[in-house]
């Protein structure tokens, strides 16, 4: 009961210190933070099939880019859409592309699904970039101004101002990674993890692999795409670079391994890691590719389960445990 | 009634035709001991039953309904239960979490998205009754690959009941087990099954005499001979096709 | 020949060259996996790689042949380290973290490149002896695009002398469908290991070396060469050499008129391509091995 207590008062002094950020850092940070945040939702995403369902997702970005051109392309062409329908737009274009794809990506794992999910990603990165009168190609498209936050017809928030812009931002993002948290508790997050273990197992339990795998899918692709949307509002400016490339593939993909996949919070730290180290590295070297590479070459020779599981395999060792029969 | 049969089964591995003309028959609620010498095609036979495999050719029925074509998760919704010869379980997850997963799919708990798993209590009091009946209550929070192998072994028979089924197929439950543990495991199964039809492909002897009603010979992929446990002890062809294989305890 | 038909033929000759590229960078990877179960995300680097080896090679020793023949030995000398210390290391960590540190090194290869030679393009001069056109059947056509299809082809060759016709080769063979039984026979298995995925990255390597006049050496060099050749197993089928050589010429073909006559649609059309085939044979036309 006492791990209870102190974890109610840990998330207590997190919300605070949420609260009071605008006021203790300036708005550099504030953006740098909040990039931070967003980004760790979109690792999560990855995580889902990642850590709770074993599959790589190579192209994660697709989910991610369909939600930022989504808000980008509404914002540009339908005046005076209010904000909340766009972002959940977003969500919603970057699930159907999941829907889309869940029949074929169903049938396939380990390394199949990987390729699958990288030409895919390719795929639409390539038509992004082709299709310019559309999507502005290599130069994207630019938001001019972001629509003010009405809520219940009561009042509207102005969410081109920054600070506003930051709370509205964190408080649905939390939302969404503690939809998501629940979610990995519910009975159908342990069929998912049922069928990371032991797919045979699970199919002669009676449950339909096919159906688990595709809603799992379905639910990390909305995901990705209102991580993309709100990326793209922060951002100002949504194009193929930073969106839908290769780049964006492979980011979560190593923040989630650094910080361990095998928890719903590794994605996180390692998402806090890379960006921390992004700022720290970029006042001595430009080379900042060179260092998250070595990073994640060593963290993947010396700490495979991420700097999580590093913590858990030391507790335990900590606290010898014996095995029973 | 037959709650199982096949007819004319056929199937072939890449060409190496494995089971011929195979034509079971499965009385409901008895006990029948499916034996015959290593690479007969037992569990071939089970794979094909229970639609890991399709058949190159042939019939299965199950309840007199036609279910050739049917996929395991369909097979265990209409009532049928497998165990493995080589234990799969979630070696990850504990004995709890293993047997649970079990009940959720008894409960048809399937796409429960609202509500914490671990508050349901409903699905904890039954999934702490099975492992008591089971007698693995004391290794409730235990990762199943950490459990001693009889127990683990339980386990798995446990996870092909849990989902009530009303024809269980156990592919050598005892495998690898001490004496001690197979006598346990036994009266298990002989607890577990009552009133429901068990196939139990076995090599043990003793295990099969002390448990079934009826035995069949599977020999080469093709059914060799059928019929109750002194007749067959008797059978020259079968003596024949067993020479040195079999364990007379 | 009419025009219209030298432009085809001329579109043809170009899909052959760049298809028989393709085919030596993916013939390593499928040989790899085959071998090892390892797809090797960082593949095209390697072949990036020898470009650049190849680069610096000419201009110390000022011969192409010399460069030629050095930087994919090179390049193949560096995947041999790489096995040895970053992949033989993960492999017990299983199959995703061996793909995983793949995109390590491809992502160290793609920064050291940036770090030694910068980020602009390099030219590779090629010598007199295979610059210019020459007359093909009332074709005019480009000696070096030739010298490329002629190279490839010779290579490809001599691997298959190999594979079927020498003891090595007949080892690795029985390596890439039963490992431990060749281990078991007494075959050092980890020095097979080695030396297979040191061929491996060889063969893109002189895919790279060859490539660099053609395609000028640039960091970027290696994202479409690599997703091409990416293509080409997924859809030729996982550890099928004959897939792979299959689709790779397709591809080339495909690339090659594509840009030619629909220019926009070329790249979708590839992944267009591909999308259908995996949704009927998930596993590649000639695909078995999962």
């Amino acid at each position: 009961m006492r791990t209870k207590l102190l974890t109610w008062i840990l998330w207590g002094l997190v919300i605070i210190l949420l609260f009071f950020l605008p006021k203790l850092v300036n708005l550099y940070y504030l953006s740098l933070f909040l990039g931070f945040v967003i980004y760790s939702l979109y690792a999560v995403t990855l995580n889902l099939l990642l850590g709770y369902m074993g599959v790589l997702s190579f192209g994660h970005a697709m989910f991610f880019g369909t939600g930022a051109y989504t808000v980008a392309l509404l914002l540009k062409h339908i005046q005076g859409i209010p904000l909340l329908p766009t972002i959940l737009l977003g969500g919603l274009a970057a699930g159907l592309l999941a829907v889309i794809l869940s029949p074929l990506l169903v049938r396939v794992s380990g390394t199949a699904f990987a390729m699958l999910t990288l030409a895919f990603s390719q795929l639409i990165f390539v038509a992004a970039l082709k299709f310019r009168e559309v999507t502005g190609g290599e130069d994207g498209i630019g938001l001019a101004s972001l629509p003010p936050l009405k809520l219940l017809g009561l009042f509207s928030v102005d969410m081109n101002d920054k600070i506003n812009f930051y709370y509205f931002a964190i408080i649905f993002v939390a939302l969404c990674l503690f939809l998501l948290w629940f979610y990995t508790k519910t009975p159908f997050g342990s069929l998912i993890v049922g069928v990371r273990d032991n797919a045979l197992r699970m199919d002669y339990l009676g449950f339909n692999l096919s159906h688990i795998r595709a809603i799992n899918l379905i639910v990390s692709g909305t995901f990705a795409g209102l991580a993309g949307a709100t990326h793209g509002m922060l951002m100002k400016l949504v194009s193929t670079v930073g969106v839908l490339d290769i780049g964006t593939c492979f980011k979560p993909l190593m923040m989630a391994y650094i910080g361990g996949v095998g928890s719903f919070f590794g994605p996180i730290l390692g998402s806090g890691i890379l960006h921390i180290l992004e700022d720290v590295v970029i006042r001595f070297t430009d080379r900042i590719g060179l260092v998250n590479g070595t990073i994640f070459v060593l963290v993947v020779l010396f700490a495979p389960q991420g700097l999580i599981g590093l913590f858990n395999t030391v507790k335990a060792k900590w606290f010898q445990k014996e095995k029973v029969s | 009634m037959n709650i199982l049969e096949t007819k004319g089964l056929y199937h072939n591995f890449k060409g190496l035709e494995v089971l011929f003309d195979v034509n079971l028959q499965v009385r409901e609620g008895e006990r029948l001991a499916l034996i015959g010498p290593n690479g007969a095609g037992k569990t071939t036979l089970f794979n094909v039953i229970t639609g890991n495999y399709h058949a190159s050719q042939g019939h299965v029925f199950f309840k007199g309904k036609e279910v050739t074509k049917l996929t395991p998760h369909q097979l265990t919704r209409i009532g049928m239960g497998r165990s493995f010869q080589i234990t799969s379980t979630f070696a990850r997850l504990t004995a709890f979490q293993n047997i649970r997963q079990a009940v959720l799919s008894k409960n048809k708990i399937r796409f429960q998205m609202l509500r914490k798993l671990d508050k349901m209590n409903k699905i904890t009091e039954e999934t702490d009754e099975i492992l008591k009946r089971i007698n693995l209550d004391g290794q409730r929070d235990i990762p199943a690959g950490m459990l001693s192998y009889g127990k683990h072994r339980a386990l798995e028979i446990s996870m092909a009941l849990a989902t009530d089924p009303d024809l269980i197929m156990l592919d050598e439950p005892t495998a690898g087990m001490s004496r001690d543990e197979t006598h346990t495991a036994v009266e298990l199964i002989r607890r577990l099954t009552e009133g429901k039809t068990v196939v139990i492909i076995e090599h043990d002897m003793d295990v099969v005499f002390s448990l079934a009603d009826r035995i069949t010979v599977l020999h080469y992929g093709q059914l060799l001979a059928s019929g109750p446990p002194a007749e067959i002890r008797e059978n020259q062809e079968v003596k024949d096709a067993y020479l040195g294989e079999l364990e007379y305890g | 020949m009419s025009p219209t038909t030298v432009l085809y033929v001329a579109q043809a000759l170009h899909g052959l060259a760049y298809g028989m590229l393709l085919f030596l960078i993916a013939s390593g990877l499928t040989l790899i996996f085959g071998m090892m179960g390892i797809l090797n995300i960082a593949h095209a680097s390697f072949a990036m790689l020898a470009a650049y080896f190849c680069f610096t090679a000419l201009k110390l020793t000022g011969n192409f042949w010399a460069a030629l023949v050095i930087a994919p030995v090179i390049a193949g000398f560096v995947g041999v380290l790489t096995e040895r210390f970053l992949l033989r290391p993960v492999h017990k960590h299983g199959h995703l973290a061996e793909l995983l540190i793949t995109v390590g090194i491809m992502t160290l290869i793609l920064e050291l490149v940036k770090y030694f030679w910068g980020t602009e393009s390099l030219v590779v001069k090629i010598p007199q002896s295979l610059s210019g056109l020459v007359k093909v059947a009332g074709l005019t056509y480009p000696v070096y695009r030739l010298f490329v299809i002629g190279i490839s082809v010779l290579i490809l060759g001599f691997m298959a002398l190999i594979l079927f016709k020498t003891r090595l080769g007949k080892i690795v063979q029985a390596a890439v469908s039963d490992t431990e039984m060749v281990s078991a026979l007494g075959i050092n298995t980890p020095m097979v290991f080695m030396l297979v995925f040191g061929i491996g990255i060889w063969l893109a390597g002189v895919a790279g070396a060859v490539a660099g006049p053609l395609l000028t050496v640039f960091p970027g060099m290696a994202d479409q060469l690599g997703m091409d050749a990416f293509v080409v197993v997924v859809v030729g089928g996982f550890g099928s050499l004959l897939g792979a050589f299959i689709v790779a010429l397709f591809l080339g073909e495909l690339n090659a008129y594509g840009i030619q006559f629909i220019p926009r649609l070329a790249p979708v059309l590839m992944f267009a391509f591909m999308a259908l085939v995996l949704a009927f044979k998930p596993m590649g036309l000639f695909g078995e091995r999962e």
